[in-house]
């Protein structure tokens, strides 16, 4: 079963997006591939394939922090928060992503403007 | 978490991991029901939406940091129940790992002991050695080359005047066994070491109880009759009893005081011979032996000289001071007018300074090459078994790619499977490198008993020591990723859908080329050592067919010591140790069976003393310059060593002190002076003599072998044991075929402890054992070289019937249809050996140009063959060729039973 993304994410992106969601506040897994699918009006969809190894890999480097808490539906679940180190993180990477977006996005500007 | 911590909360991590997942699918169907969508079909397309859980897990597990330790564990648990499961593949493949480690840690046991390893002294990287510490004994000759032993009076001069060294130390180069007494009780064989007082600090040695000999006690002649004991004789003697201070202790004649233990483990400067006893040179005179007080002989050179370097100085500064020293002090030892060839001589003289943290040893000249070549040889046998091992599990590969593919569709990475596959050949190795040690532990001590026979083991501590294990790991390791590796990587490399479909492996063919490449290096490795081993066999045999020019059969050598005797030495009295001899010689002479005996200095492969010697009349060529030897025998030598007499007459009564000086030289001698005349009648002196017609040759007896059995042809003779007075502890005794040797034995002690009670025999053994144990090192060479040939060999065969059994296997619906269509049985085996044919040629085409290439390296090591021995070599090809198709022949044999009706209905 291959990923549905209706495009493919470049590598890192989905732990930027991840924490932009937990920045919002503690929210379990499901929720966080919920949000990203309807902040990115449904072009992103998450697969779990993707998401859990992601979630574990940033709680590994202790960027987020795990509690179990009843959910909405009273159900037990797996809560992730942002660690100060996280908030930091996110901070530095958010700026980044933003300049090479900008560096990118003139350079194609630049390449198309040239060759038409 | 820490890995640790994660290691004990595993379990609580995998349910909360199920958990997690479990609420994620959960609410998602959820909300597919909330949408519409009843709860069956929800359930059934969240299903597939979420694809394989378990891999989503298993990379869960894998990004959660570092697994390596629950995996490792979990994988060494694998690979353990794996094994078990395939016991004749562990038998064979841990058999040949722990012979293959075993003889690779065996062989390195022994070159770490005695070429590595560095004493237990302080700082032994800034120690130097005065010379290379290859001469032993005592020289008078004025230096003239690269020089190694020096007098006591050098070694004053020397360190009062040097700037280099933060200390001197000298140390007798021979250490000696001889006969001490604890304060008065029976005499045992304690081996001593005479040192100066600054030995033990230069070489940093700390005393375990009381002190070490001081400078005080070395500071002139006498002033020190004290004693350092080492720890293992003090363990020995007085079982740690601190008492034992202050006892005293008579060497000889003479009484010592125990004044101290020196540190654990510390046992001499010489690596292979331990001390028991040190004692100050300032007791030389005191420690009596015959000819040697050469406290204040400036030319009685017997010492090595070890300074340590003053930090910042380096090896060649040091050295060039000490070769200007070494010059300036001897040429004023000279005296003003010193005759032209001592000077030139002296001009040719030179220290040079060695690495000296590893003390001397003897076993090092002669052990070192031979040491090398074993580790090269058992190098190349692991290196064989690797390659059977790896084809064993390139063919398990095959057969385990279903057992893979599932894995792998359950969602193991292939990293994982790599990693589970290589910890398996990892177990596997360190399994056979823990058997190979507990092997090579006892087969390190066998083999050095097997290369210095004697009565008494050379002291060598060959407990594997940290180098030793590091080296087992090491090894181990490399063999683990040799044999490995490729088999783990071919083994996950498989497309695993088709191979789930039927269970058979779809790359054989890549594997058939890497299994058939390794069995083609088998048999080019096998072929090498073969002919590496027959090389060595030749020459045992050569060695063993040399003319000894005595007949070793039915003699009998005594090794006698006199020192408790208190027999007259250096003084005109002496002569009465040679009266003692002629007593003892015509007592065992009655002994019945006993043929003939006599005293000799030495018989064979004792040691040689030696020098020039010239004819009146006759000019010094190079043939004649050269060294002759000396030996110093009893009128019965010549019969009690059958030495056939030429011409001439041997030694009779009437040689005594008084009359005319007489010798019997050999064939060589006599030849080498007068190549057309009688030698018998005439004159020589020793050495550079003033005197040419001091001794009278009296009879010519035929050339023997002396030293060695390889020594080549050397000029040797003999003096009567009257015209050169001392006692010469060896007694030959021939018996008649038919006499008990046992009686003899023990007739002759009793003969002997009549005449003098306190002459006591130290060893007896056979004239055949002395020449046997002279070629020990040859013959153990050609012994392993022998069996780690075979062992290849046989290995190599059994990779080669691996290959074809299964080859085979995977042709039995090919060979059935053939079978069905007529073909004959004859074909079939023809079909089948000439694959093994083809491997075995290519094999041989590799093996027998390597082999001819690297043989020369052996040279030295062979005695009167050449590296490219033709014998040699095609008994290496025809053995490896009739074991290899030997091997082919059973399976291409059990290719010819196929039953074509029954292969047939497998398919």
């Amino acid at each position: 079963m291959k990923t549905e993304d209706k495009f493919d994410l470049p590598q890192g992106t989905l732990d930027l997006l991840i924490m932009r969601v937990v920045a919002l506040g503690p929210i379990h897994g499901y929720a966080i591939a919920q949000r990203i699918q309807q902040m990115s009006r449904e072009a992103l969809q998450v697969q779990q394939g993707s998401l859990y190894p992601a979630l574990h890999r940033l709680e590994y480097k202790k960027l987020l922090a795990a509690t179990w808490k009843p959910s909405e539906t009273g159900r037990e679940a797996k809560f992730y928060e942002l660690t100060a180190k996280g908030r930091t993180h996110l901070k530095t990477e958010s700026e980044n992503w933003r300049r090479l977006t900008d560096v990118v996005g003139l350079i194609l500007k630049g390449t198309l403007e040239g060759t038409s | 978490m820490s890995w640790l911590q994660r290691l004990f909360a595993r379990k609580r991590m995998e349910i909360e991991l199920d958990k997690e997942l479990r609420f994620h699918f959960e609410s998602q169907v959820a909300d597919k029901v909330r949408s519409g969508i009843s709860e069956s079909e929800a359930r059934r397309l969240t299903r597939l939406e979420f694809g394989g859980i378990e891999q989503i897990k298993e990379n869960c597990r894998e990004s959660g940091g570092t697994l390596w330790l629950e995996s490792l564990a979990q994988d060494v648990g694998y690979g353990l129940r794996q094994l078990r499961k395939s016991p004749g593949f562990t038998f064979i493949a841990l058999l040949s790992l722990t012979l293959g480690i075993g003889a690779n840690t065996a062989i390195f046991t022994l070159l770490d002991a005695i070429l590595l390893r560095p004493l237990p002294v302080q700082s032994p990287k800034e120690l130097l050695l005065f010379g290379h510490g290859d001469a032993q004994g005592s020289t008078s000759v004025i230096p003239n080359g690269s020089w190694n032993l020096f007098s006591y009076s050098f070694f004053h001069d020397f360190r009062q005047k040097d700037t280099s060294f933060s200390g001197t130390a000298a140390v007798d180069s021979t250490q000696f066994a001889t006969k001490a007494s604890i304060a008065g009780a029976a005499y045992q064989t304690t081996h001593i070491n005479l040192v100066s007082g600054s030995y033990f600090s230069v070489l940093g040695v700390s005393a375990f109880l009381g002190r070490t000999i001081g400078e005080s006690d070395d500071s002139a002649a006498d002033a020190g009759p004290v004693a350092v004991a080492s720890y293992s004789w003090f363990q020995r003697q007085f079982d740690g009893d601190r008492s034992a201070l202050g006892k005293t202790i008579r060497i000889q004649s003479h009484d010592y005081t125990l004044v101290g233990v020196a540190r654990p483990g510390f046992d001499g400067f010489t690596v292979g011979q331990s001390t028991d006893l040190w004692i100050p040179l300032s007791m030389e005179k005191e420690f009596s032996r015959p000819g040697w007080n050469g406290l204040g002989d400036r030319f009685f050179q017997s010492l090595y000289l070890i300074g340590r370097l003053k930090p910042g100085v380096t090896a060649a500064q040091a050295s060039a001071e000490t070769n200007l020293l070494f010059k300036q002090i001897l040429r004023s030892y000279l005296g003003s007018q010193p005759p032209q060839k001592h000077l030139d001589d002296l001009a040719h003289a030179s220290v040079e300074l060695t690495p000296g943290g590893r003390g001397v040893s003897n076993l090092r000249r002669a052990f070192s090459m031979p040491l090398k070549v074993l580790m090269a040889i058992v190098a190349l046998v692991l290196l064989i078994a690797c390659a059977n091992i790896a084809n064993m599990l390139l063919a398990r590969g095959v057969a385990r790619t279903r057992e893979v593919a599932v894995r792998m569709a359950l969602g193991a990475s292939r990293r994982r499977i790599v990693f589970q596959l290589l910890t398996e050949s990892v177990l596997l190795a360190f399994l056979g490198a823990v058997a190979g040690v507990a092997l090579a532990w006892k087969a390190s001590v066998v083999l050095l008993n097997m290369a210095t026979p004697g009565p008494d083991p050379v002291p060598l501590n060959l407990t594997p020591d940290m180098a030793v294990l590091g080296f087992t790991l090491g090894v181990a390791t490399l063999t683990a990723l040799l044999f490995g590796i490729v088999p783990a990587f071919r083994a996950t490399g498989l497309e695993f859908t088709p191979a789930l479909k039927d269970g058979g492996g779809s790359s054989s063919t890549t594997r058939g080329v890497l299994a058939r490449s390794l069995i083609v290096g088998q048999v080019a490795l096998s072929v090498v050592l073969l002919v590496v081993a027959g090389l060595f066999v030749r020459s045992l045999l050569h060695l063993s067919d040399v003319d000894t020019g005595f007949d070793k059969h039915n003699v009998l050598v005594f090794s006698l010591d006199s020192s408790t005797a208190n027999l007259p030495r250096g003084t005109p009295d002496e002569i009465h140790s040679v009266q003692l001899q002629e007593q003892i010689e015509d007592r065992v002479q009655t002994v019945p069976g006993v043929q003939s005996d006599s005293f000799a200095l030495f018989t064979f492969n004792e040691g040689a003393w030696g020098d020039q010697v010239l004819f009146q009349g006759v000019p010094r060529t190079p043939e004649n310059g050269q060294e002759v030897l000396f030996n110093n025998v009893g009128d019965g030598f010549f019969s009690a060593m059958s030495i056939p007499l030429i011409d001439g007459r041997t030694f009779n009564a009437h040689d005594t002190q008084g009359s005319p000086q007489v010798a019997v030289i050999n064939e060589t001698m006599a030849r080498r002076f007068f190549p057309h005349g009688l030698a018998v009648g005439r004159r020589f002196g020793m050495g550079t003599p003033d005197r040419p017609d001091e001794i009278e040759v009296i009879g010519v007896v035929k050339d023997a072998k002396y030293t060695e059995l390889d020594e080549g042809t050397l000029m040797a003779a003999y003096f009567p044991c009257t015209q050169k007075p001392g006692f010469y502890g060896n007694l030959i005794v021939r018996f008649g075929a038919g006499a008990n040797p046992q009686e003899i034995i023990s007739r002759t002690r009793s003969s002997i402890a009549k005449i003098n009670p306190n002459i006591l025999v130290n060893s007896v053994g056979s004239l055949e054992e002395q020449v046997d144990d002279s070629i020990a090192t040859q013959s153990l060479i050609a012994r392993l070289s022998g069996f780690f040939g075979t062992l290849a060999v046989f290995l190599a065969c059994i990779g080669v019937y691996g290959l074809l059994s299964y080859s085979v296997a995977l042709r039995t619906s090919e060979l059935g249809i053939r079978f069905a269509l007529g073909a004959q049985s004859r074909t079939v085996l023809w079909m089948v050996l000439r694959e093994c044919i083809l491997l075995l040629v290519l094999g041989l085409s590799i093996g027998v140009p390597v082999a001819l290439s690297s043989t020369r390296i052996l040279k030295s090591l062979l005695y009167e063959l050449s590296p490219l021995d033709p014998m040699a070599i095609s008994t290496a090809v025809a053995t490896v060729a009739v074991m290899t198709i030997a091997a082919a022949w059973l399976p291409a044999w059990r290719a010819t039973k196929i039953d074509p009706m029954r292969a047939l209905r497998a398919e």
